[in-house]
């Protein structure tokens, strides 16, 4: 992009004083004025034959410029296309997935709701245009709109509590209709709330649209912006430091780490890390009062600090939070000291808004939706010489600590729900820990669209959150690595969490086609699978017989051994046994099957209990096959049962002498033959 | 020249028979939406999942495949939509409103216990669920245990309510664990026969208490259910699977109306170490419930989690016809089994003399025997040996585990082998003929007649 840029601007100084022209032009634009921007229309529409320079111009403008000014900017681009069209589609096009996208990451909620609702118009025609195309043609949009709805996705997984207890929820998409240019090129008001307040004042004006997720969703948490963002942006070339034109003072933030020990993990040194990181904030902060991202990671910092001062955390959780804050100290290092020193400001306001947490505890409202963004976004958007750095979000998604799998997301609800009196560090660390897991969008500025297709397509179901996307090795609870904040209280319960929902549907693999039964794909799913399948079907061919044979109820077990007895997953008895139990106390069982496999139904009514050769009780077992218990190894042999192989043997010496009447353990009284009244019933 | 209306009337009869047979009505269903219908008993219904994921009480529906349903008050329940193909005609009707979400979530919740116990960290959920007659309690109990099979989970379901079966007649009161796939036509499922089953049989241990409602006659209930909680925490103990699944308890509604109630709720809690308690649809109930167990601590030590959960409005009156279809046709299935699969029950002739049956004192006869009079064994007796005589004729006997000999506490305590049916009562010649699921001899047993199920004349004959 940059090596485009640069060749394309020296086509010809004509060229290159219009692009200079309207590069002024739109320095000047600081808010969504209708005249000039159309006035920068008309301009552009004059001078096509410089549109290449002009939307160069134009382009580079959005990146460079501040959060605040990004949007006039962006009505400038929307007005351009849609009143002139071609050429400056074509040029727009190209990299308008990133310019839109690196503008979003940056931009406050607000101004995303703008941007979503400008990037619907252009998926669809011009307003009152003969011409039936869409504004931009599918193969840009998509991309964005890809990366948004990934976004938004995993945001209202996250969030789902959130979200429902939001009003806004209601105006997810608020007012989605088309605007045409003509009429309102500006949609009125949207500059209000993209220039936060004076300086003086920091945080209050945007405390409140920033702190709870946007109608238009994609900016909470758990986002994949962040995570394409922190993983995208480090590849731009390092002379776009827009954030932070004027520098930033290195006296901020160097006296005071060197002031710390740095013990291997300890909450010191992450104190001090936090500390260092917050002081950095502060001078950018201090520089760039009006870019709102700064003043979110602050906040965020300074949160962090009050938990960790006032919370015991377990190690591993420092550990982890400790691994983020490493990454954000290392990336903003580097990027404050290329930067000029200036004359020491004052801590402005934040200072005072430090205590904040303590009266807003909930953790969306400590971080705001926006701030691990910004904290992200800051992270990437500032040069990081050493790649090592680049590689680190990644991380968390290759191992993510179990004992982390499942921390509570519901405390992340903003204040709405009362019972959160603390903010839990555990939500705090899912949110790090979120963030770092996302995967990637590569921005390669050249081929967006090629990548982002197949990240999108690694994850199928899109109502999974991209971080747990890799299907889970536990069969038997897939819950596990699911984040499951449900606990047993009203107000959580309330709350829809459709990605828990997965782990009873596609989690659990596919389902069998006879009785629904799901069964994972991995080999051994597939292979309980074939086994099961093959129960369906020995079933299946069994009814049939069992119908002819006659069947009936069996009696309960009793106590001692319904105990003792252990429910076998009904279908995964490997043991192959053809041929079924035999009904009833009637028949012995067939001479002619293998020793090892025979066996007879237990006895409603035994003879005998015990082998009357080696004395020993018969194995009772359930034998799946015969869909009954059997004793294993049995034989009757006249009115006795034997232990077929005590009998085979007993036969083979051709002693059967051996023979005794054997005391029973069952108090019931010996029974001869069963009495001739009996019939059965047909 | 015919008569005016009759030949209509024929006419009628034929043209709308294969109407009804040929119904076939297409439903598409919302994402969370449910299709809740009544099939009236003797009539049936086919269903098949045409596209999307649905479930029947938390067991999931497989594609394409026909279902048939009889007699029964369900839903079918989709978390993604879908579309049902529905043969015959029902009474039904498609609810957006389901408080499935906080259903879900409560499976969700005790999946984390669940979890935290496999890993040593506190102990399983133990779940009662208590709430009004007709609340949905039974069906949420099979929700919840439909969800804990599906992720492999093996929850053993106690039902205390005598009122209807679960796996075994009504009267009696049963512990079942479960491991695989509920059968979804046929409520729970069916415990074992001599034969294959297309949905795997459950094991269930049986005790019998042989009237309807437990203040019927609590010095009997009591004991029954203290004995099965005995042998259900001896099975939790030894079954890893199960113990690190918990347990799940259904309740009769009428201990949730009162004081009386109340004692055995917490007759229930303290004996199975409940650790939770749904509250189903009342906030009375749920009140009161709080107030009982707030400081109470469960043997180890823990506190008792009291949720309420909001009653389906999916759930509906089972009228007292519809309940006494439903029991005798429990009645039947255990001897006949159903349509998928016959039974073959046999008959027996009993000598009077040959057989020994003990009827179950009510509360009222019990009070009685406690007059002044020379009864020998005072209060304690539970039981009344009785003659056999007409007016056991087509009622359901429980036959005990237990000896003959043995004394009544030992007959109450054992569980049960299974149950006959009084066919004939002959007291000239001093004979019966009783049905019995399979041809054993039953005389070498105590039996137990109790008031619970009722007498059902349509089992023979």
């Amino acid at each position: 992009m940059a090596d485009s840029h640069t060749t394309r601007l020296s086509y010809g100084t004509l060229s290159d004083e219009v692009a200079d022209d309207y590069r002024k032009a739109l320095e000047d634009l600081t808010m969504n004025s209708r005249y000039e921007i159309s006035n920068l229309t008309v301009i552009a529409k004059e001078n096509t034959e410089h549109a290449l320079a002009i939307s160069e111009a134009l382009k580079n403008h959005i990146k460079q410029t501040s959060p605040a000014k990004k949007l006039p900017a962006f009505y400038v681009l929307d007005s351009v296309v849609k009143n002139v069209g071609t050429p400056y589609t074509l040029f727009f096009g190209r990299q308008l997935y990133s310019t839109f996208m690196e503008a979003y990451a940056l931009v406050d909620n607000n101004v995303r709701r703008k941007m979503d609702e400008m990037l619907k118009t252009w998926k669809e025609p011009v307003p009152g245009s003969i011409d039936t195309r869409p504004v931009f043609p599918p193969e840009v949009t998509r991309p964005i709109e890809n990366a948004l709805i990934k976004a938004r996705t995993s945001a209202v997984q996250a969030h789902q509590e959130h979200l429902r207890n939001q009003q806004q929820i209601m105006g997810r998409r608020p007012n989605p209709s088309p605007t045409p240019f003509r009429d309102t090129p500006t949609p009125p008001g949207a500059v209000r709330h993209a220039i936060p307040g004076a300086p003086g004042h920091g945080y209050p004006p945007n405390y409140g649209p920033q702190s709870y997720p946007p109608p238009a969703g994609g900016q909470p948490f758990p986002n994949p912006m962040n995570g394409h963002q922190q993983y995208g942006l480090p590849q731009r070339p390092p002379n776009q430091q827009y954030p932070n034109p004027s520098g930033a003072a290195p006296s901020w933030q160097q006296p005071q780490p060197q002031g710390y020990p740095t013990p291997e993990n300890s909450v010191d040194t992450l104190t001090s890390d936090i500390a260092n990181l917050i002081a950095t904030s502060k001078a950018d902060f201090a520089q760039n009062p009006w870019d709102s991202s700064i003043q979110t990671r602050l906040k965020a910092l300074l949160d962090l600090q009050t938990i960790l001062s006032s919370q015991k955390l377990p190690p591993d959780q420092i550990a982890l939070i400790k691994d983020q804050v490493a990454q954000l100290s290392e990336a903003s290092k580097p990027s404050s000291r290329i930067q000029t020193p200036l004359a020491p400001v004052p801590p402005p306001a934040p200072v005072a808004v430090a205590p904040s947490p303590a009266q807003q505890p909930t953790l969306s409202s400590l971080l705001g939706p926006g701030a691990l963004a910004a904290l992200l976004a800051s992270q990437s958007a500032t040069p990081q010489p050493t790649p090592p750095v680049q590689a680190q979000p990644f991380a968390p998604v290759r191992s993510p600590p179990p004992s982390h799998a499942q921390p509570s997301f519901n405390t992340l609800a903003p204040a709405v729900s009362s019972s959160t009196p603390v903010p839990d560090p555990a939500s705090l660390l899912e949110k790090l820990r979120a963030a770092g897991m996302l995967p990637a969008i590569p921005t390669s500025t050249a081929t967006p669209s090629l990548p982002l297709g197949t990240v999108v397509g690694s994850v199928p179901p899109s109502i999974m959150p991209p971080f747990i996307s890799t299907p889970p090795s536990a069969a038997r609870t897939p819950l596990a690595d699911l984040p499951n904040d449900v606990v047993l209280r009203a107000a959580s319960l309330k709350i829809p969490r459709p990605h828990l929902i997965s782990s009873l549907y596609e989690r659990l693999g596919a389902p069998c086609t006879q009785c629904g039964r799901r069964f994972q794909s991995d080999e051994e799913g597939r292979k309980k699978k074939t086994i099961h399948m093959d129960w369906h079907f020995r079933v299946h061919q069994r009814m049939t017989e069992a119908e002819k044979r006659g069947q009936h109820r069996s009696w309960y077990v009793d106590e001692l051994d319904w105990i003792k007895s252990r429910e076998v997953e009904d279908d995964q008895n490997t043991g192959s046994v053809d041929g079924i139990g035999l009904s009833g106390t009637g028949s012995g069982a067939t001479s002619n099957k293998p020793p090892e496999l025979q066996y007879i139904p237990v006895p409603d009514d035994p003879p005998n209990s015990f082998c009357p050769i080696c004395q020993e009780k018969f194995e009772m077992k359930w034998l799946d096959d015969a869909q009954e218990f059997v004793w294993m190894d049995a034989r009757k042999i006249g009115d006795r049962i034997y232990h077929a192989t005590c009998y085979a043997e007993a036969t083979k010496d051709g002693g059967g002498g051996g023979v005794q009447q054997v005391k029973r353990l069952t108090p019931e009284p010996v029974l001869g033959k069963r009495k001739a009244e009996v019939s059965g019933l047909e | 020249m015919s008569i005016p209306g009759l030949g209509q009337a024929a006419h009628a009869a034929t043209y709308l028979t294969p109407s009804i047979a040929s119904s076939v009505a297409i439903h598409d269903l919302q994402a969370n939406s449910e299709w809740r219908f009544e099939v009236a008993i003797g009539r049936s219904i086919e269903a098949k999942v045409i596209s999307g994921t649905a479930e029947l009480f938390g067991t999931e529906l497989a594609l394409n495949h026909t279902y048939t349903f009889r007699g029964t008050k369900a839903a079918i329940f989709t978390w993604h939509g879908c579309q049902l193909e529905i043969t015959g005609t029902c009474e039904e009707y498609t609810a957006e409103e389901t408080p499935m979400v906080s259903y879900v979530n409560t499976h969700f919740a005790l999946e984390k216990l669940r979890d935290d116990a496999s890993g040593g960290r506190g102990e399983c959920p133990k779940v009662l669920v208590v709430g009004p007659t007709n609340a949905g309690k039974t069906s949420l109990v099979k929700l919840l245990t439909a969800y804990a099979i599906r992720v492999g989970r093996q929850p053993m379901v106690i039902n205390a309510d005598s009122r209807e079966g679960l796996l075994s007649l009504p009267g009696s009161l049963t512990a079942v664990p479960f491991a695989s796939v509920m059968d979804v036509e046929q409520g729970w499922g069916s415990s074992p026969t001599s034969g294959p089953s297309p949905v795997p049989v459950k094991l269930p241990l049986c005790y019998y208490y042989g009237l309807p409602s437990p203040e019927d006659n609590t010095k009997l209930y009591k004991p029954v259910l203290t004995r099965m909680a005995l042998a259900a925490t001896s099975r939790l103990s030894d079954d890893l699977d199960i113990k690190n699944s918990g347990m799940i308890i259904d309740t009769p509604g009428v201990i949730s109306q009162g004081k009386g109630g109340y004692d055995l709720i917490s007759h229930i809690v303290s004996e199975f170490s409940v650790n939770i308690i749904l509250v189903l649809g009342s906030e009375r109930l749920h009140s009161d419930m709080l107030r009982r167990f707030s400081g109470y601590r469960t043997t180890t030590g823990d506190t008792i989690t009291l949720v309420k959960l909001d009653k389906s409005g999916g759930c509906v009156d089972r009228d007292d016809e519809f309940m006494l279809q439903s029991r005798e046709a429990s009645i039947k299935e255990y001897f006949f089994g159903d349509i998928k699969r016959t039974l073959s029950p046999h008959t027996q002739q009993i000598s009077f003399d040959d057989a020994t049956i003990y009827k179950i004192r009510e509360a009222n006869a019990l009070l009685s025997s406690l007059l002044p009079g020379g009864q020998e064994d005072g209060e304690s007796e539970l039981y009344e040996k009785v003659e056999p005589s007409l007016a056991m004729l087509h009622c359901i006997l429980a036959v005990m585990y237990a000896s003959p000999v043995d004394n009544q506490e030992t007959i109450r305590d054992a569980s049960v082998m299974g149950f006959v049916y009084m066919a004939e009562v002959d007291e000239k010649k001093r004979r019966l003929k009783v049905l019995a699921p399979l041809n054993t001899r039953v005389t070498d047993r105590p039996m137990v007649w109790g008031s619970w199920p009722e007498a059902t004349m349509s089992l023979v004959g």
